[in-house]
């Protein structure tokens, strides 16, 4: 396995141009959306499960048996990620996908132009409500702002907006937390 | 010089009784023919010496046999009285001595018993205000954490109670925002929120 960092990043660069081009062709910029977006579910899949990613870097396991897990268990994904994410499991490299995934992200914004705004609400959007956010994310990052919706019941009200990491946290469970630590934090009330 | 005298007219008394024992029938005579005048006063020859020849001869014997074993039994007598009288002296020196050093040992012994009270007494009062001063230290630092424990304690209980009616609120907060609030009421907060917010680029 290499270890040279410089060598590690071309590999991941390859890795996240290889997919990026494999999911463009297919499916053009929906394609590419639908592989970024789940390429977030793997890897927060991946975080959550201790198990399952030394699984996919187990020197102990053969390349195929790695190789045949990853399409085992990540059967329902898009065809182009789930060839990539079998190669780098058959290398022993599974555990670059989130540098992928940045890779990935920034080749979206070089080469579609756009940028990907996940929206995060409690009731879905309206048309009005799409636009608006739209125009936000637009006139905020001076290119063509693309929404992923999704609904999230247990932020009970308001709305997450993330830009490639950058969050714009106006939920109501935020607020209530905020609100709770500022109850937590305040002393001077209860002194006699 | 008067014991000397005394000796010889002992000498000479003891003569005369000695020859009176020897000769009595010459006594006796001399008695018969007196007669009256200076006679009467005067001895008689014939008695006298024979008389002073016995007493010479009794006072050399005396003076050669008796009188120095008598002189030499006083003189061993008086040795031996002074010799004691030397002793008894010399006794009472020694004890005189004895007992001032009696006396003086005892002097220091009183004054060193004195010390040692006075110095039992002074660390004594040494120690009792030690130990006073550390009941009092220990008294102060026990009330000092006393103190300290139950501002903790109330500090803590104050920030569960605080917690404790922060999550109440929250959490009542909570449920009337997910229940009470109308598909439309959240699209009009979301709109006010994206409005109000801020910009992705941090500004």
């Amino acid at each position: 396995m290499a270890t040279n960092r410089l060598v590690v990043k071309e590999e991941v660069a390859v890795y996240a141009s290889v997919l990026f081009d494999a999911a463009n062709t297919a499916g053009g910029q929906e394609a590419v959306l639908e592989v970024r977006e789940q390429m977030g579910e793997i890897i927060r899949l991946m975080r959550a499960d201790l198990q399952l990613t030394m699984s996919l870097s187990n020197p102990d396991f053969t390349p195929a048996q790695r190789k045949e897990l990853v399409e085992g268990t990540f059967a329902d994904c898009h065809l182009a990620l789930r060839e990539v994410l079998a190669v780098m499991a058959e290398r022993g490299q599974a555990d670059l996908l989130p540098r992928v995934y940045d890779t990935y992200r920034e080749l979206l914004g070089d080469k579609l132009g756009i940028c990907v705004v996940d929206v995060t609400t409690a009731v879905p959007l309206d048309d009005g409500l799409r636009q608006l956010i739209t125009e936000k994310a637009e006139a905020d990052l001076g290119r063509k702002a693309v929404l992923r919706e999704r609904i999230d019941k247990s932020i009970l009200g308001g709305i997450i907006m993330d830009v490639d990491g950058n969050y714009i946290d106006a939920s109501m469970i935020s607020q209530l937390n905020r609100a709770r630590n500022v109850l937590k934090d305040t002393t001077d009330g209860g002194e006699c | 010089m008067k014991t000397r005298a005394n000796k010889v007219a002992a000498k000479a008394a003891f003569g005369a009784l000695a020859l009176n024992a020897a000769f009595p029938a010459l006594a006796f005579a001399a008695e018969a023919e007196e007669e009256g005048g200076i006679s009467a006063i005067l001895p008689d020859m014939a008695e006298f010496i024979p008389m002073l020849i016995a007493f010479i001869i009794l006072w050399i014997i005396l003076a050669k046999f008796g009188w120095p074993m008598f002189a030499g039994m006083l003189e061993k007598r008086e040795s031996t009285i002074r010799e004691a009288l030397k002793k008894s002296e010399e006794a009472q020196i020694e004890s005189e001595r004895v007992l001032a050093e009696y006396q003086k040992q005892l002097a220091e012994a009183k004054a060193q018993s004195a010390q040692i009270v006075a110095d039992a007494r002074s660390v004594g009062e040494a120690v009792k205000a030690d130990i006073t001063a550390q009941a009092q230290s220990e008294a102060a630092d026990m009330i000092a954490k006393a103190k300290a424990a139950i501002e903790a304690e109330k500090k803590q209980a104050v920030a569960e109670l605080q917690a404790t009616v922060a999550d109440t609120s929250v959490d009542v907060a909570a449920r009337l925002i997910g229940e009470d609030l109308t598909e439309g009421e959240h699209r009009a907060i979301i709109e006010r929120y994206v409005k109000e917010a801020g910009s992705f680029n941090g500004n």
